[in-house]
């Protein structure tokens, strides 16, 4: 009797407390509503008024670049601004989804432009609102690339696209034209030594010769990019895909196929065996470290008379969307990207700001490797930024994999890649 | 305290016990005035450490938030997690108060002393020592182990994802959703069961010839005609002691297809050199378990090697008088003594290759893709998993499909444990 008195007393009680304490509950969430509510009024009634401080988060190693502008902002308007570094490409948004909600997270924070669209979905970027003579100041791309669902989250403050690296020793200078580095690469070396070497079996670079031939990878919908329009296999493509085959067939090893072919393809440039390759502003240090004199120039022409549209990366400056102080989180972005700080930003760190100005500056123009940047930066597409893209990566990685060591045609190749790029836009995306 | 008590025909039990609905009361209706004070501010102090957390926990728990603006489901879902744990250690210590209000009334009811404070004191650090020590480490463990498999639990039955990611939107409970679409949507269904294949073929591939290779090995170098025994024996444990990511990365280098040396140098001198191991599925998964095997024999080795020298040697001595050959005197004693020893530890070397993460990852990131399905060619369950929850943030799919890696995992664990001659009573020498 005493074990099942004690066993129904307890679920007596416990039935007893949640019913209880349900509509209580309900009461209470709904109290905390509204004090968020009245207190959110409270803060967008107040944006003209000054914060104390503005948290910024900076890339890496970045910081030296930032802090001028931090100062002068500063004297201007009397906020103080703090910074602190974080890794942008990975670090930065997993702290962000973290702390933003928190409320612990920063003002105004880097991001690369391909997670823009994932972060505003997730609501953590809010867009900005500026005059048209800002965005006038960037070039057209950078704009664009800051720009997703029609609404402009933020403003370039670094740009960067692959180029064409030469190893001054094997090479006078850069040749005019794929035909000619093609002719070049044939009789370039012994076994084991190449005029150039690419990751085209990689999408992000094996993209500028299928979009130079017409491919492309979302259509154009009134400036923004439309995931239901996909030009992965189209004519262009397919020709660019088979001009990609036949430079593994008649050049590249198989050896700098996949994913471990991009420290192979360093190794061999660095070892001072390859002539010359396409690779990014990112290589410059290993290349100055490893005591290579090399030259850098824009991508040389395709044969059918167009230059490669390499796929350009931005990097911009975003006001966090739990942020309590857009206005002025807005004007810092505005003044850390004007044409005095960039400038001063582009001699500390050597990232290549955006900014038509600058890139007619002789500070630009009369440098080889930035000049080289930024003028094969005019002649690419920015990296669409819906998330839709996180789906190209991978199947056409393969695709172009397949088509590299030549075990499908580019055809067969493309049509099977385009085809789970949609079903998996499909899957994953369908926005419900 | 300690008082006597004159009535057999008291209900000391039953009154007690009702009056801990408010606990401490029937301590104090005992007379045990201390216990009950520490019962009730325990409780009280519960209620007030925790109202706003059970208050918002369950309704957080059940609702996921009702306006994105203001709720963070997974904040909320968190904290649901954290409710229902505080609420049942809660019950715990409910429960421990009626008890002990029932017991001690019970002893007054048959005229026993109850006890005094240095008694029950005596018998707190006496017989429940093992227990207050283990309090702690049981907490830890709590927080560390069970609040994280109930996360994934109920992650499973939500549509977390890219479009239903806070804080600008809300997460909602799907029910089974997760799982039925992993079954039924074609290219779903079509990626998991050939991910579960090679998962299968993996897992037994890779660990039979480990193990194999590891008691093969032991055996041999066991044999008393063999020189130099410890040098091999040092040679043997060697990949063992190298971390087994380097090895990984230094074989993804080898195992290049025009300059890795395997192609280049020992399989050229045979006249193959062209093979493309990081290209090909099927290249790639030979490599991957051929991989393994180095990695994962030095252990088998070197446990195999200290259970072959518990063997007693009259055993052999009497094969031979009998005229066992060689294979008959391994088949017959050091096999079963072999496997018999050490059966769970080999288990545990199949389910840890089932979620062999670094090796897959490591060597080629699961690649290389293949058509039609979205997982790579070598993916296994566990980095399908990953690469969902990285690349394409399907949350929720993800955690449904760890909920069904685990069911297999903890099915076929607990299935080969009991099996086992090692976990029954009879002894086997």
């Amino acid at each position: 009797m005493k074990r099942w008195l004690s066993v129904l007393l307890i679920a007596f009680l416990a039935v007893g407390l949640l019913a209880a304490c349900a509509p209580e509950r309900e009461q209470e969430a709904e109290g905390s509503g509204t004090d968020g509510e009245s207190s959110e009024e409270g803060s967008t009634d107040e944006t003209a008024e000054k914060p104390d401080k503005l948290v910024v988060w900076e890339d890496k190693d970045k910081g030296v670049g930032l802090e001028p502008a931090i100062e002068s902002f500063e004297e201007e308007y009397g906020i103080e601004v703090e910074y602190k570094e974080l890794n942008m490409s990975d670090k930065m948004r997993e702290q962000l989804r973290l702390d933003g909600p928190a409320g612990t997270g920063p003002d105004v924070l880097t991001l690369p432009h391909d997670q823009i669209g994932q972060l505003a979905i997730e609501g953590l970027i809010s867009p900005i609102e500026v005059d048209s003579s800002v965005t006038e100041k960037f070039t057209e791309s950078s704009i664009q690339a800051q720009t997703y669902d029609g609404q402009l989250y933020g403003l370039p403050k670094a740009t960067e696209t692959p180029v064409f690296i030469y190893n001054k020793e094997h090479m006078d200078k850069a040749p005019e034209s794929f035909d000619e580095l093609y002719e070049f690469s044939q009789n370039f070396g012994g076994d084991k030594e190449y005029g150039f070497l690419a990751l085209w079996d990689n999408f992000y670079f094996g993209n500028a010769i299928m979009a130079g031939y017409g491919g492309y990878v979302f259509g154009d919908d009134n400036g923004a990019a439309n995931p239901q329009d996909l030009g992965l296999n189209n004519e262009g493509a397919i020709e660019g895909a088979k001009y990609i085959q036949k430079w593994y067939e008649d050049v590249f090893p198989a050896g700098i196929v996949g994913e471990s072919g991009g420290s192979a393809k360093d190794g061999l440039f660095q070892d001072g065996d390859v002539a010359s390759m396409m690779d990014g502003p990112w290589a410059y240090q290993a290349l100055n470290e490893a005591g290579i004199d090399y030259g850098v120039s824009p991508l040389p022409e395709l044969p059918n008379g167009e230059y490669p549209q390499t796929f350009i990366g931005v990097k911009g400056w975003h006001v966090s969307a739990q942020s309590e102080n857009q206005e002025w989180s807005t004007k810092l972005v505005e003044h850390l990207t004007n044409a005095e700080n960039a400038k001063i930003r582009y001699e500390k760190t050597d990232e290549i700001p955006p900014v038509k100005s600058l890139m007619e500056d002789p500070i630009i123009a009369d440098n080889e490797k930035a000049n080289a940047v930024a003028v094969q930066s005019q002649r690419g597409t920015p990296m669409p930024n819906i998330p839709e893209m996180g789906e190209v990566w991978e199947p056409m990685a393969q695709a172009l994999q397949v088509i590299a060591t030549g075990k499908a045609s580019p055809e067969e190749a493309l049509n099977e890649a385009q085809d789970t790029v949609k079903t998996n836009i499909e899957l994953n995306h369908s926005g419900n | 305290m300690g008082e006597q008590e004159s009535t057999y025909t008291s209900n000391h039990r039953t009154k007690a016990l009702a009056l801990s609905i408010i606990p401490g009361l029937g301590q104090v209706y005992n007379r045990q005035w201390i216990k009950g004070i520490v019962f009730f501010i325990l409780t009280a102090s519960f209620f007030i450490a925790f109202s706003d957390l059970l208050q918002y926990g369950f309704w957080g728990l059940f609702t996921l938030g009702i306006d994105p603006k203001f709720d963070h489901s997974i904040t909320l879902l968190v904290e649901g997690i954290l409710a229902v744990i505080v609420t049942v250690l809660g019950f715990g210590i409910y429960a421990l108060n009626l008890r002990d209000a029932f017991k001690v009334g019970k002893q007054r009811d048959a005229n026993e002393t109850p006890n005094s404070v240095r008694q029950q004191y005596q018998n707190l650090v006496g017989g429940g020592f093992p227990y207050l020590m283990m309090t702690p480490g049981f907490l830890l463990l709590i927080f560390v182990v069970i609040f994280p498999i109930l996360f994934v639990i109920l992650l499973s039955f939500t549509n977390y994802d890219l479009y239903h990611s806070p804080p600008a939107n809300l997460v909602d409970w799907i029910g089974f959703q997760n799982f039925i679409d992993i079954f039924r949507i074609p290219i779903w269904r079509e990626t998991f069961f050939s991910v579960l294949a090679w998962t299968v073929i993996w897992t037994f591939g890779a660990t039979t010839l480990q193990i194999g290779l590891g008691i093969f090995l032991a055996v041999l170098m066991n044999q008393k005609e063999i020189k130099f025994q410890k040098l091999i024996r040092t040679i043997f444990i060697l990949p063992w002691a190298v971390p087994a990511f380097v090895s990984i990365l230094v074989f993804a280098g080898m195992f290049n297809e025009t300059f890795g040396t395997i192609n280049n140098d020992i399989l050229s001198i045979f006249g193959l050199g062209n093979i493309p191991w990081l290209t090909n599925p099927t290249y790639t998964k030979i490599a991957l378990i051929m991989i393994q095997t180095w990695l994962g024999f030095p252990f088998i080795f070197a446990m195999v090697t200290g259970v072959l020298q518990s063997i007693p040697s009259e055993l052999y001595e009497a094969a031979e008088v009998d005229g066992a050959t060689i294979m008959q005197k391994f088949r017959s004693i050091t096999l079963p003594l072999v496997l018999y020893a050490t059966a769970p530890i080999l288990i545990t070397q199949y389910t840890f290759n089932f979620n062999n993460f670094n090796v897959i990852f490591l060597f080629n990131g699961g690649g290389p893709a293949v058509a039609g399905q979205n997982a790579g060619g070598t993916d296994i369950l566990i980095s399908w998993i990953y690469s969902l929850t990285v690349s394409s943030a399907q949350y929720g799919k993800a955690a449904a499909i760890t909920m069904i890696l685990s069911l297999i995992v903890i099915v076929v664990a607990l299935w080969q444990f009991k099996k086992t001659k090692s976990f029954q009573e009879e002894d086997m020498m």
